[in-house]
């Protein structure tokens, strides 16, 4: 989904860089306020693994293929939605001005798509399935897949205003697309490994996410 | 930082490490080539002549390793350039880290 410079008219492109700087900013706070000793060493494994990750397009018919995002994995993980600001503004950085994936004139649009609304949508669904008790992987999962969807619909739309997408047929075509490639590539895999993580070391979640929520 | 908590940042670190290059090492030889979501989506609503003049674009600044490949170097190119990205983030995420908290 990372937006390419001809995607966005210039004037678009600051408007969702003006957007995105203060949610960028204030990842930066809460990365001030509660990083430590566990959580450095935990953003930067998340971000090797999720830069990996998203080099790997799963085919999903249709001639097209998709690759995980992750801003809901890192925020679930590290317990906040500004962890996945924080941490996909990075990823999207590398591979904008390394690898030319995503304009560099676009950053502030995909920063907005995939670091701030996926990862945001996708924190805040898993915290509201598992008040209601639901298993920590199916809420994962459920996030995960949302927080994608939703990020393509906003993508679709911003593609409708650059005059790129007709507003049905790219809803359309985006949602469907993202709605498979959720699924696998990113409900899947968020499901996975913060299942692995819950069971193999619950201390390295927030405790709340893992503890009896009758206690909370 | 107490000697537990040390082993584990290193464990951490470790993991995401071996984590991220198995994948990197992995994905030129198993990634699907074709096009994402959003080019897809492109591909098939877009007008073709409009269509052509996007995919022809150039981007607004050149990139070192574009389409996550060395120039030359085939497959085994590709394998080094997500390498290299995978560290860089390790050391990137990490050094921001460091950094942030001062």
């Amino acid at each position: 989904m990372h937006i390419p410079d001809a995607f966005l008219p210039l004037s678009h492109a600051l408007i969702y860089w003006i957007i995105a700087i203060p949610f960028i900013l204030m990842s930066l706070k809460w990365a001030r306020e509660e990083l430590d000793d566990l959580k450095i060493p935990l953003l930067a494994a998340l971000a090797a693994a999720i830069f990996a990750i998203q080099a790997m397009n799963i085919p999903i018919g249709m001639g097209t293929s998709g690759h995980m995002v992750g801003a809901a994995m890192a925020a679930i993980i590290l317990g906040s939605p500004w962890a996945g600001v924080l941490l996909l503004t990075l990823v999207l950085i590398v591979q904008s001005f390394v690898f030319g994936d995503g304009g560099v004139t676009a950053l502030g649009a995909n920063i907005l798509n995939m670091g701030i609304i996926s990862g945001f949508v996708g924190y805040y669904t898993f915290v509201a399935l598992k008040k209601v008790n639901l298993n920590i992987g199916v809420a994962a999962f459920a996030g995960a897949w949302l927080g994608l969807f939703i990020s393509a619909i906003v993508c679709s739309f911003e593609m409708t205003l650059s005059g790129i997408f007709p507003l049905v047929g790219g809803l359309i075509a985006m949602g469907t697309y993202h709605a498979i490639i959720g699924v696998i590539g990113e409900g899947l895999i968020t499901a996975v490994a913060v299942s692995a993580i819950a069971s193999a070391r619950p201390d390295l979640l927030p405790e709340t996410f893992t503890g009896d929520v009758h206690n909370e | 930082m107490n000697k537990k908590t040390n082993a584990d940042a290193k464990k951490i670190l470790l993991a995401g490490l071996i984590i991220g290059v198995v994948i990197s090492v992995l994905a030129p030889f198993l990634a699907s080539s074709d096009p994402d979501g959003l080019e897809s989506a492109a591909e098939g609503i877009v007008d073709p002549a409009t269509f052509a003049e996007l995919e022809e674009s150039e981007p607004f600044m050149s990139s070192p390793m574009p389409d996550y490949s060395i120039e030359g170097f085939g497959k085994l190119g590709e394998v080094g350039a997500i390498v290299i990205g995978t560290l860089l983030m390790l050391v990137l995420g990490y050094g921001v880290g460091k950094i942030i908290k001062g």
